[in-house]
């Protein structure tokens, strides 16, 4: 071939471009630009996160939240440590950072599918409301619970303008303030305080999960279980139907017979009014406890024996809850005040003085009758903020047809739901983490809510339109309602301030710029104790989230005068089974259904995710002859409803357990067509006394249908097959050893000692520890306070980037979650015995994965992690194969998240790709972080200094998280650390030690009254051996020592 | 046996290399098209990620891996049967060799896919190999799966030169017999072989010399392989007798595959002169002494795990036989334990039939035996919390058939471009050429 010069060049040098061109373009890594600010934000360092201390808005608890913002998106929430009322941020509050960014908020103010501007969108309401009043038709507001500002500003506003309101949330606490008023004659919440309490009994009350209320209950309950406060071992004993995120903690399960836990009540408080020599025994007189027991099914002796427990320790006793909310509700929680009062708990662990309040609270019967009005076409204008009828009323309610009924349907969402009508004016409020707000629920704390990001959409908070309908309304509020405060005398100097404030003399009241300027007026007012300036008190009202200063604790004198008689069980025919309606621990009554990552949580319990199931004994499945993937259809007189189940000891042979969250017909893109509405089922049944709506008074017929199951149980066994993986230890152990050597209560669970290594080369084993000069992270978890809320496992998504992967995914058992919360149900009956267990990476100081990955994307750091290169992985998933912990997820595709949803990742977590390995590296984004800026401090300060305990030990997202503090994160390095400390905790162990990983995690076993039979903490090494030999480890270390 | 001349023993075992059968032709498009498809499922795989595939943790190996041993041993019988053999100068190997040891390359070839399938990202499966490079990245030679591109990469190489030497001499004689471009093509592949005896004397030497090279090959390959499992924590891999087990189970396995493949060979070529039911009853007993070490094995691993007092690999024990995989333990003990005892009856060995369905029967079962291996130790690991089941899907399924057709499509190029029974030696165990026979008469 005749190849000249000039040939061969141009053939070499488009053979050369060529090749460059295709090794250059990698279609899967997309091009990414960095630009600069144009013009730099003040106090904006880029890669710097900025933290604004807020309150969550996700339930009316306002519990105290902190923002982190990087590059003026909030990208990550997390507890206020500040914040008095309890630890850490529960599941659902780590969802608003999620709906923030919600691929389905609407744009603006929305009529009839169009986005419109917010003048004309208030004078269309305002035109509505002088319409209505001429038509003498009402105006009304159906919301949920608001406290703070927003509650004085409704009620100012309802004042000026005649407005009707009805307050009303399905996991409501209208039940708890019928009981007081009839227990104390007062209409309040006492604040639970479990701290103190040796022995707890509850009644249903879900105190560790979806109660109002419950991270300061969750709070308690820890201190209450950690033996090394206060030298006890709380006894929680749990009179309920079902088992669930509280009730299995339960030291005692004792589900009475649906609809006599009131009888239990009686009877334990006639018991225990004895045994004290109560001064109001009369009360009393007349309960038969044999019958009650007969009743309930509760042994006589149980009941002494209960009775004795609450009356010989300091104890609180609990109301019922959503499980058990029957016709008796308020009776039942009354005779709980009334069983306080005999323990003399009221004043020390049942409290006033110090109280709950939810602002107005309304009964299920009052939001019914507004519902009739408006069906009625008595309701001109109808407000509905944050709660969704459609959803969480009963059928026969007629919820929809009522909001059709009102001329204008006016409602408060970012996101259209069930209740959103065609012709609903849809005002977006805004993401809490974009707005002002605050929140007063326990007398004395005031959260702050401020916006740590410039809102997203164009949006006006309820208060802002509150405002600007007053002012488009002309109306005047009444001024004189609170002592008005002069804003120079206070100290302002805050021009804006001094310009927002009313002037005492105006007689529009609702004259504020914005409702920030409310907000800010009315701390002022009420928070500030006018000492120094407000502009100094404000700036650390804003630092610190709010004002923190509980008032203190009184007593309330019991007026009760008369007793409720026993009630009568719920009447079902021979076939039927007594319904019980609870709400899911994540998606709550239904209102977080459209954030993925809640639908892809599991359930703490059944381990579901993505849908609804029905929970039933083992015993009734196997009457109904359930096969697996068979589902159950459940009917009632009201309708019937078909769904998955699981198979649960946890739950009465003649119950059958629903959960409430899902099953939506509109609730966007993730929440809608998922699971079933359990409300369907229900016909419109009341309490007697507060109008709540009565859940747990359904008899259900139950039959099996060929419909294939979508239940899917992502925990795999439900028990430990005898391994030693959860371990329990008896309570009066760990209550008499609050601290030991290590091993004296749990056996660490570690090889044994090669003793002529010891002594000849100063060597443990043969694979000793690895040098870790500086630090050696490490992590203890308190398996005796871990409840499984599931808060680690969210928080830990959020901050590290793992996607949500979608139902078909998840039910392969590809859950990206780097924590994974493996549950237990060992035993049954009484003792029943659920375990939990998060199981993340343990950082292995010799870790089984490391050895094993031919490309070292996996290796030991100097800082004791088993750090991973996402870039070197090449995903032969050795190592995940070769981890026991199973600790490892594989990208099995490239996971996306809806647009908005990108602005939400954590800029410091890599973003990994289709093929690679991931795992807990204990947030070593946070950790690096940490140690930078401590560096930085040695740098200027001149001292030699590592970063020290206190700013370790909550630092990773899951610690951050954990409401019952269970989990401490710091270096072993640290003789004086936290979680060395609870490394030698004389429960503490390794997981599947023996395998000589050599864990940076300890767990320490569970301590509890009664430790079933099985996987108690010898089982690995005792009895529950296949053929019951002597120990591994003390055999051949005695074996060793002999030779 | 019917008088064979030189001539016709070059003519017969060259005849199907100036053919081409429409049953052949038949079958070469089928398992072209079926390798297509296999393709297509990669592509897809490739595409959308290993979430095509069944694996949800714990178990993040599966039939890929499994079909990867399962080739890999298939591979061991024909260096078995062409170096140990001829070490040994069993004399039964000269009419099957040469078809086994190409099939030990196709083996290895087909395996040698799979971790390139089974790797999440395939684009940079040739990081596993240690290259120099600017990033100054490095292998861990602690890795099993090091060792494991070492031992395959070895075998093939070896093996390789092994078949080629030994092709020198045939590839000569078809040089002879072909003209043109073809001829050029098997002269470059015949290295100037003119049969002269200085030839002969190094051609021996060289043979014999790649022969003691092969041999141990025959027990480390498999020994490094069973190590991705042994070295590993998982109940129900960590064990010690995993390499003697492993061999013997690829000895059990190549056998019988040798007798797939070559029964319809030597039938359809018309080859039964050369390739005799003997071989085939050799073949047979080889593989009733390897699958009673198998036998001997599966026992052993129970009697350990329950003598280890090991709770969580008596667990795993237990569980494939009355967990979920219970179906695949029976399958794997029915095919490789109980099913190979019929070869004790001669009839059965020699009996085509009998021989041919056996021998397929022991190719499932031992495919079954690395699924039992990987996919139930893996789905009953440590944590009962994670315990699964996992199922493969269509696209492991259509990669697994794609192996089979790959397989089948090199060794169907082989038998019409390559002599498949080695003449050289067949004439070696000949009798000497006709002149000489008066006086063989007269002895």
């Amino acid at each position: 071939m005749d190849l000249n010069r000039r040939d061969f060049l141009k053939t070499a040098s488009i053979a050369t471009a060529a090749t460059a061109a295709a090794c250059s373009i990698d279609p899967r890594t997309p091009v990414e630009h960095y630009l600069p600010y144009v013009q730099m934000p003040e106090d904006e360092l880029p890669g710097v996160a900025t933290y604004f201390s807020t309150a969550c808005a996700e339930c009316a608890s306002g519990c105290g939240m902190v923002a982190r913002a990087k590059e003026g998106r909030v990208v990550m929430v997390e507890g206020n440590p500040d914040w008095t009322e309890g630890h850490g941020l529960c599941t659902r509050g780590h969802f608003g950072l999620v709906s923030a960014y919600g691929p389905e908020r609407v744009a603006g103010p929305t009529a009839g599918g169009k986005v419109q501007d917010w003048d004309s969108s208030i004078k269309a309401v305002s035109d509505a409301i002088a319409a209505a009043k001429a038509a003498g038709k009402q105006v009304a507001w159906l919301g949920q619970y608001r406290t703070g500002s927003l509650n004085s500003l409704l009620s100012e506003f309802a004042g000026a303008s005649g407005l009707r309101r009805v307050h009303w949330e399905a996991l409501g606490v209208e039940t708890l303030l019928a009981a007081t008023r009839q227990a104390f004659g007062v209409a309040t919440l006492p604040t639970y305080e479990l701290s103190g309490a040796q022995v707890i009994l509850s009644f249903g009350m879900d105190f560790l999960g979806t109660a109002y209320g419950a991270m300061g209950m969750a709070k308690g309950w820890s201190s209450a279980k950690n033996p090394a406060d206060g030298g006890f071992v709380t006894r929680l004993v749990c009179v309920e139907p079902r088992i669930g995120v509280t009730s299995a903690q339960a030291d005692h399960f004792l589900p009475a017979l649906p609809g006599t836990e009131l009888a239990v009540a009686l009877a334990v408080a006639r018991l225990a009014a004895d045994k004290v020599g109560y001064a109001n025994a009369g009360l009393l007189a007349g309960v038969d406890v044999a019958a009650a027991s007969k009743l309930s099914g509760i042994g006589e002796e149980k009941l002494k024996e209960i009775a004795g427990w609450i009356t010989e320790h300091p104890s609180i006793v609990l109301p019922g809850g959503a499980v058990n909310a029957g016709v008796q509700a308020t009776d039942l929680a009354a005779v709980t005040f009334l069983l306080n009062d005999i323990c003399g708990n009221i004043g020390r662990s049942v409290v006033f003085g110090k109280e709950q309040s939810y602002g107005t609270v309304s009964s299920y019967a009052d939001a019914r009758a507004l519902l009739e009005d408006a069906r009625a076409g008595k309701i001109g204008v109808l407000f509905v903020d944050g709660v969704n009828p459609v959803y969480n009323f009963p059928e026969a309610d007629k919820a929809g047809e009522a909001l059709d009924a009102v001329d204008m349907l006016v409602q408060f969402a970012n996101e259209k739901d069930d209740s959103t009508r065609p012709k609903t004016l849809l005002l977006p409020p805004g993401s809490s983490l974009e707005t002002w707000g605050d929140a007063n629920v326990t007398t004395g704390v005031y959260t702050l809510q401020q916006p740590a990001m410039t809102p997203q959409h164009n949006t006006l908070t309820v208060g802002d339109v509150v405002l600007r309908l007053a002012k488009a309304m002309g109306l005047a509020a009444p001024v004189a309602a609170e002592a008005v405060v002069d804003p120079a005398a206070a100290g302002a100097t805050d021009a804006a301030v001094v310009a927002a404030a009313p002037v005492a003399t105006s007689s529009a009241g609702f004259d504020y710029a914005d409702f920030h300027a409310y907000v800010q007026t009315r701390w002022m007012k009420n928070v500030f104790d006018g000492n120094g300036s407000f502009d100094a008190w404000w700036t650390n009202v804003r630092q610190k989230g709010g004002h923190f200063a509980p008032a203190a604790a009184t007593a309330l004198p019991l007026t009760m005068a008369s007793l409720p008689g026993l009630p009568t069980a719920l009447s079902q025919s021979g076939a039927e089974l007594a319904l019980v309606i609870f709400p899911s621990s994540n998606l709550g009554d239904g209102r977080h259904a459209n954030v993925p990552w809640a639908q892809e949580l599991p359930d703490p319990i059944s381990t579901n995710t993505w849908g609804s199931w029905a929970e039933l004994n083992p015993k009734t499945v196997e009457k109904l002859g359930l096969g697996k993937t068979d589902s159950v259809k459940i009917k009632t007189a009201s309708g019937e409803i078909t769904l998955g189940y699981f198979a649960t000891p946890g739950v009465r042979e003649d119950t059958v357990a629903v959960v409430l969250g899902n099953g939506h017909v509109n609730m966007g893109n993730f929440g809608t067509g998922r699971g079933v509405n359990p409300m369907k089922l229900l016909a419109s049944a009341q309490d007697a006394t507060s109008g709540a709506l009565a859940t747990a008074t359904t008899a259900a017929s139950i039959s099996r249908s060929e419909v294939t199951s979508d239940f899917f149980a992502l925990s795999g066994n439900i028990d430990m097959d005898g391994r030693p993986i959860a371990m329990a230890c008896s309570a009066e152990e760990a209550a008499a050893k609050p601290t030991g050597e290590p091993g004296e209560i749990v056996e660490i669970e570690e090889i044994p000692w090669d003793r002529r290594l010891d002594e000849k080369k100063g060597l443990h084993d043969f694979f000793p520890e690895p040098q870790h000069p500086t630090y050696r992270f490490a992590m203890a978890i308190d398996l005796n306070s871990c409840t499984g809320c599931m808060a680690c496992v969210i928080a830990c998504d959020l901050e590290n980037n793992i996607p949500f992967v979608g139902p078909d995914q998840v039910r392969r058992g590809r859950g990206m979650s780097w924590i994974r919360m493996d549950r237990f149900v060992e035993g049954e009956g009484e003792h029943i015995d659920v375990r939990h267990l998060p199981s993340m990476c343990q950082n292995c100081s010799h870790a089984p994965c490391e050895g094993v990955c031919p490309v070292l994307a996996t290796y030991h750091n100097l800082d004791g992690l088993n750090a991973m290169v996402y870039n070197r992985c090449v995903g032969t998933r050795y190592c995940a194969n070769n981890c026991p912990y199973t600790a490892r997820r594989f990208n099995y595709h490239t996971w996306t998240w809806p647009d908005s949803m990108y602005l939400m990742l954590n800029p410091d977590v890599t973003v990994r790709e289709m093929g690679v390995m991931e795992k807990c590296t204990f947030c070593t984004q946070r950790t690096r972080a940490v140690k930078d800026s401590w560096r930085d401090m040695q740098i200027e300060s001149g001292a030699q200094q590592k970063v020290p305990d206190h700013a370790l030990v909550k630092l990773t997202a899951c610690a951050s998280a954990c409401p019952t503090n269970s989990i401490t994160f710091g270096s072993t390095n640290d003789p004086e650390g936290s979680v060395t400390k609870k490394f030698a905790n004389p429960r503490a162990y390794t997981l599947l030690g023996t395998l000589n990983t050599k864990p940076g995690v300890r767990y320490l076993a569970k301590a509890r009254h009664h430790v079933s039979g099985e996987a108690h903490h010898g089982a690995a090494t005792h009895g529950e051996a296949p053929h019951g030999e002597a120990p591994h480890g003390t055999e051949h270390a005695a074996e060793i020592k002999e030779g | 046996m019917k008088d064979l001349s030189y001539n016709d023993v070059n003519k017969d075992v060259l005849r199907p290399l100036f053919t081409a059968e429409f049953s052949y032709l038949a079958v070469l498009a089928t398992t072209l098209l079926v390798l297509g498809a296999g393709g297509l499922c990669w592509v897809y795989q490739l595409v959308y990620g290993l979430g095509v595939a069944g694996y949800h943790p714990p178990v993040f190996w599966g039939v890929y891996i499994t079909t990867f041993v399962f080739w890999v041993g298939i591979g061991h019988a024909g260096t078995l049967i062409s170096a140990v053999l001829f070490l040994t100068r069993s004399r039964w190997r000269t009419g099957i060799y040469r078809a086994a040891e190409a099939m030990t390359i196709f083996a290895v070839m087909t395996a040698a896919l799979f971790p390139a399938i089974h790797v999440g990202r395939a684009w940079y499966a040739y990081w596993l190999f240690p290259y120099p490079n600017q990033r100054q990245l490095w292998q861990n030679f602690k890795s099993p799966l090091m060792w494991d591109v070492f031992a395959v990469s070895t075998y093939f190489t070896v093996s390789t030169i092994f078949f080629a030497i030994g092709l020198i001499p045939d590839i000569a004689a078809v040089r002879d017999a072909t003209k043109g471009f073809t001829q050029k093509m098997y002269a470059v592949m015949a290295l100037g072989w003119r049969g002269t005896d200085r030839q002969w004397h190094h051609y021996m030497a060289a043979y014999g010399f790649f022969a003691a090279i092969a041999t141990p090959l025959v027990l480390s390959v498999h020994s490094v392989v069973s190590w991705d499992f042994a070295m590993a924590d998982t109940p129900g891999w960590h064990s010690t007798i995993f390499p003697p087990y492993f061999v013997a189970g690829a000895i059990f396995s190549g056998c019988a595959m040798v007798i797939t493949l070559m029964l319809p060979l030597s039938l359809l070529f018309k080859l039964e002169d050369y390739i005799h039911v003997w071989h085939f009853e050799h073949l047979a007993k080889l593989c009733v002494f390897t699958g009673g070490i198998l036998t001997y094995a599966y026992g052993t691993e129970y009697y350990i795990a329950w003598y280890s007092d090991n709770q969580y690999e008596w667990g795993t024990f237990m569980d494939r036989v009355y967990g979920n995989y219970w179906w695949v333990f029976a399958t794997m003990v029915f095919c490789n334990c109980l099913a190979p005892l019929v070869w004790w009856f001669k009839k059965v060995r020699t009996n085509y039939i009998g021989l041919f369905v056996v021998s397929v029967i022991i190719n499932i079962g031992m495919w079954f035996e690395r699924f039992n291996i990987i996919a139930s130790s893996l789905s009953h690991s440590f944590d009962p919390a994670g315990w699964v089941y996992y199922t493969p899907t269509w696209v492991e399924w259509g990669i697994l058939i794609m192996s089979f057709a790959w397989f089948f499509t090199w060794f169907l190029l082989f038998v019409k471009i390559m002599p498949s029974v080695a003449i050289a030696e067949v004439k070696e165990a000949m009798r000497p050429p006709v002149k000489f026979e008066g006086e063989h008469a007269a002895k």
